[in-house]
């Protein structure tokens, strides 16, 4: 389970622990990897995922982002899917396709930033409330706690309103309103490495606090982590959406929430214009769906309770 | 009484007059058909559905016209504007006389009238309000300019209000001065009347002499109007009026399909395209007073000049701010946006009153390459990346807010963004709510702004807006917001202003008017986008009488006057009744986005019965302890 083991007496191998370590990564990459590839629902949700991530990275390809200025726009309000327009217009005359594809990219890239915040911040309390017993430790835990039992979307809308309305804002207020979860659950696994032997060894051998946090608890953490995050970036997408459609995201940046939000502001449903509600909404059930997917089946072959690798 | 709003409308402009004709054909046909459940009490309650809560009770506080619309229901003016054609009719004086020196106007109040609390409504109480807003400075700001001619008011009696004046002019006939009961304003002091609510105390409805006054209030929710039982004009055939406020205007089109509220007033174009010709439902395309406007902080100071805020410098630039009037399409603003029920804008009093209004004899039609060498050649060079830089070097970045309880607005913001950007002049859109861009507009802190103004009969108000003294004010160490939007000031257009308010002569007063709308319409503050329509509907099947200001195709709510409130009735035969109209018709069959959902649903649950069927016997199965 460890990455480095000091080695008090010299081992017949010639390699240097480093070489063996990374050999020992590098195969059960492999078997993760093999074991991931026979996972069915893993497999289809990555699929699902590289095609969106396709269409993001070359949307701008696919159509030119004058498409989405409302002064450029070609056809009229609300026309139902045709020939020129696949997926009808919106209540300015765009390609509700054109928005939905570009939509993809501000909702996959908040999405992914702000697990990744989400992420760090969960990780770093976690393992720190874990490692550290007193003070510290007690400390953190009630933070964590306390930030568990605040609603999340009251907060993040106070939170949107106060920074203002950005992308970038959009990022920060998803991720230090997501985190305590993922704190708890790196918590408790930290507690449980903690009690392992080798940490005592190392201890002994004089091992710092950081140390033993960033060489021997993390790596051993991790797994847990990655299985997390690809749940996590499923609730970010849909916190994106929400906070998107309550009019709290870049008015100015085109998401499946905002495209949502236009539609319900400007009466697509009295009018009956499906199209212009469906795809965006299908949009996010497929993503998150796919993400959830994948990390169930991350999390089957990594979660240490369930006794792979 | 013009006033800020969010009007939001809808329709085909060209099918109006004949869609309004044969809607109104249909209705008569529907009249007779109430929803079965309503009881006599539900039946004389009239529930409005609107989209912009009021600012304030307070009428010296509040700016927007839902706020206007609780005020005249509430309060008596000495006279009113008729339904027919705005022409003036007795309102709580009965008559007036203009002395033969023009200094001196006499109005005789009916007598015997009482407020909503049973106390006597007399002279006394005009004679109190006038020197109120004569005397006060926070009162000046929603009608100083009505009282600008006026050095005082006295009550000779009960019955008779004496007001002195400077000199003639031309609108002594129709001051929209809210007059107020005494007994409880003299309570109100000048240092508590800004922060005064005017709202309901302990389940007492508002003191008022209106046919309603104020019973309930929720912020955000609904106003519930009672019917005043001392109201001069007898009682009402409805008894109480609520207006619900909805922030989306799906769900009011929803609601009036359902019966939840009878009336909706200001529906966008899609929505209210969605209620015509259903049975029930009668949908009013009505001309209207409003115009919109995008804004421009000209070079935000107070009333004494004090400079304030933080404007981009570049728009006090005369020839900018007119370079920028060229790129507006404002055709496609009136087709796209508001769906037709809307023209292209230009000066500041719309073509609805005619005598008034100026039609520019060289207009700002959408020529975006003018607008480009227009810049050009006041210096505004692009840079390699097509922004362009101001005198002091750097990159021009300009705000434009645009208001949040509005779709339109949304819409209109996006366009112009577009249209701005087209011409090397980059914009930041960011939306507010309409309480909040208040506070940024009086404070200056804007570059532009989208919104609007309904304008009255009477072309004073709203060309005083423009005046150097209706800029924001400074009263205890903190900036007060006056009229002035755009902070634009100059003393030729204030003199022409006063010029204007003591010319008795018809004629030569339009004059002068359309001689101040050019001026505006040349310095560019605004650039008026559309003139639009009031799209209104109304369950027919349940309520009938409201009465059109102007006639026949005004606006049935929100006018100038109480007229429907006063005149509609419930529908009175009961009992049997077609049934209530539901969603099931439209533009598009309603059953689209219900199979829609359906068939997402059933893919999904598929996928999930599929994966979880995997997922039991195959190799997950093996990861499993």
């Amino acid at each position: 389970m460890t990455t480095t083991v000091p080695t008090p007496t010299p081992t017949p191998i010639s390699a240097s622990p480093k070489s063996i370590a990374r050999a020992r990564r590098k195969a059960s990459r492999r078997a993760f990897a093999k074991q991931f590839a026979r996972s069915r629902s893993g497999m289809l949700g990555l699929i699902v995922l590289i095609v969106f991530a396709l269409l993001a990275i070359f949307a701008p390809l696919l159509f030119p982002a004058t498409m989405l200025d409302v002064t450029k726009a070609t056809g009229m309000p609300y026309e139902p899917p045709s020939l020129e327009f696949p997926l009808g217009t919106d209540v300015s005359g765009r390609s509700v396709l054109a928005l939905v594809v570009w939509g993809a990219r501000v909702s996959l890239v908040v999405g992914l930033a702000a697990t990744v915040l989400s992420m760090a911040i969960g990780t770093s309390v976690g393992i720190v409330s874990g490692h550290y017993r007193g003070f510290l430790g007690g400390t953190l835990d009630r933070f964590t706690d306390w930030f568990l039992v605040i609603p999340f979307l009251p907060l993040a809308i106070v939170l949107a309103t106060v920074l203002g309305a950005s992308m970038l804002n959009i990022i920060i207020v998803i991720g230090v309103t997501s985190w305590p979860g993922t704190a708890r659950l790196i918590r408790a696994q930290t507690l449980s490495v903690g009690a392992r032997p080798y940490l005592e060894r190392s201890r002994a051998l004089g091992a710092g606090n950081v140390h033993q946090m960033v060489r021997h608890v993390l790596p051993n953490v991790m797994p847990l982590v990655l299985a997390n995050t690809t749940l996590a970036v499923s609730i970010s997408i849909l916190s994106e959406t929400t906070l998107s459609f309550l009019g709290l995201g870049d008015p100015t940046a085109v998401s499946w929430g905002s495209i949502l939000e236009e539609a319900f502001a400007s009466g697509a449903v009295s009018q009956g214009a499906w199209w212009y509600i469906v795809p965006p909404g299908l949009c996010v059930v497929l993503v998150v769906l796919s993400f959830n997917l994948m990390g169930r089946s991350v999390e089957e072959i990594l979660d240490p309770r369930k006794g792979a690798t | 009484m013009s006033v800020r709003l969010p009007r939001i409308m809808s329709l085909i402009v060209g099918a109006a007059v004949v869609s309004a004709g044969l809607i109104a054909g249909a209705a008569q046909a529907d009249t007779a058909s109430p929803s079965p459940a309503a009881s006599a009490d539900a039946k004389a309650t009239l529930t409005v559905g609107i989209t912009q809560d009021i600012d304030s009770a307070n009428p010296f506080t509040g700016i927007v016209a839902s706020a206007y619309e609780i005020y005249q229901m509430q309060y008596p003016t000495l006279t009113n504007y008729s339904a027919q054609d705005f022409s003036i009719v007795p309102g709580l004086a009965d008559s007036w006389q203009e002395s033969a020196d023009h200094l001196t106007w006499t109005y005789k109040i009916h007598s015997g009238l009482k407020w909503s609390d049973g106390e006597p409504m007399t002279a006394k109480d005009a004679a109190y309000t006038f020197n109120r807003i004569i005397n006060g400075e926070y009162e000046q700001t929603n009608y100083g300019n009505y009282v600008a001619n006026i050095t005082k008011a006295v009550a000779t009696d009960d019955t008779t209000l004496v007001l002195s004046v400077k000199a003639a002019n031309p609108i002594m006939t129709h001051l929209s001065i809210y007059i107020l009961p005494e007994h409880i304003w003299s309570k109100v002091s000048e240092a508590q009347v800004k922060t005064y609510k005017n709202e309901p105390v302990d389940g007492q409805p508002v003191v008022g002499g209106g046919p309603f006054v104020m019973a309930e209030r929720r912020v955000g929710q609904f106003i519930r109007m009672t019917a005043n039982p001392n109201y001069a004009g007898g009682p009402t055939p409805i008894r109480e009026v609520v207006f619900r406020v909805f922030q989306n205007q799906d769900a009011m089109g929803q609601a009036l399909k359902k019966g939840e509220i009878d009336f909706a007033d200001g529906i966008e174009a899609n929505v209210a395209k969605s209620l015509e010709g259903i049975p029930g439902i009668t949908t009013v395309n009505a001309t209207y007073s409003g115009f919109n406007e995008v804004a421009f902080n000209t070079g935000a100071a107070l009333s004494d000049g004090k400079p304030i805020g933080d404007g981009n410098p570049v728009l006090k630039d005369l020839k900018f701010r007119q370079a920028l009037s060229w790129a507006i399409d404002r055709q496609t603003l009136a087709d796209k946006v508001y769906g037709g029920a809307a023209t292209p804008g230009s000066t500041i009093i719309p073509g609805m009153y005619p005598a008034y209004h100026l039609t520019p004899a060289t207009p700002y039609t959408f020529d975006p390459e003018k607008a480009k060498s227009l810049l050009e050649a006041a210096g505004y060079k692009a840079g390699s990346d097509g922004v362009r830089t101001g005198p002091d070097g750097k990159p021009i970045e300009l705000r434009l807010f645009g208001r949040t309880n509005s779709a339109n607005s949304k819409q209109v913001v996006q366009f112009v963004k577009g249209w701005f950007d087209a011409v090397g002049i980059p914009t930041t859109v960011t939306m507010k709510s309409e309480d909040a861009l208040t506070e940024i507009i009086g404070q200056g802190t804007y570059d532009m702004f989208e919104w609007g103004w309904v304008v009255e009969p009477d072309p004073d108000y709203q060309v005083s807006t423009f005046t150097c003294g209706q800029r924001s004010y400074e009263d205890a160490g903190s900036v007060l917001a006056g009229l002035s939007d755009s902070f634009y000031c100059d003393p030729a257009y204030d003199k022409l202003y006063a010029a204007q308010g003591s010319e008795t002569d018809q004629t030569k007063r339009s004059d002068i008017v359309k001689q101040m709308q050019q001026m505006v319409y040349d310095a560019a503050p605004y650039i008026v986008t559309v003139y639009y329509n009031n799209l209104e509907a109304y369950r027919s099947d349940r309520f009938t009488g409201f009465v059109p200001q102007p006639s026949p195709s005004g606006s049935l709510l929100f006018q100038y006057g109480v007229w429907s409130y006063v005149n509609a009735k419930p529908v009175s035969s009961a009992g049997e009744g077609t049934q209530p109209a539901d969603g099931s018709s439209g533009s598009s069959p309603g059953w689209v986005i219900p199979a829609g959902v359906l068939v997402v649903l059933i893919v999904l649950a598929g996928l999930v019965g599929w994966l979880l069927k995997r997922g039991r016997g195959g190799e997950a199965a093996d990861d499993r302890e």
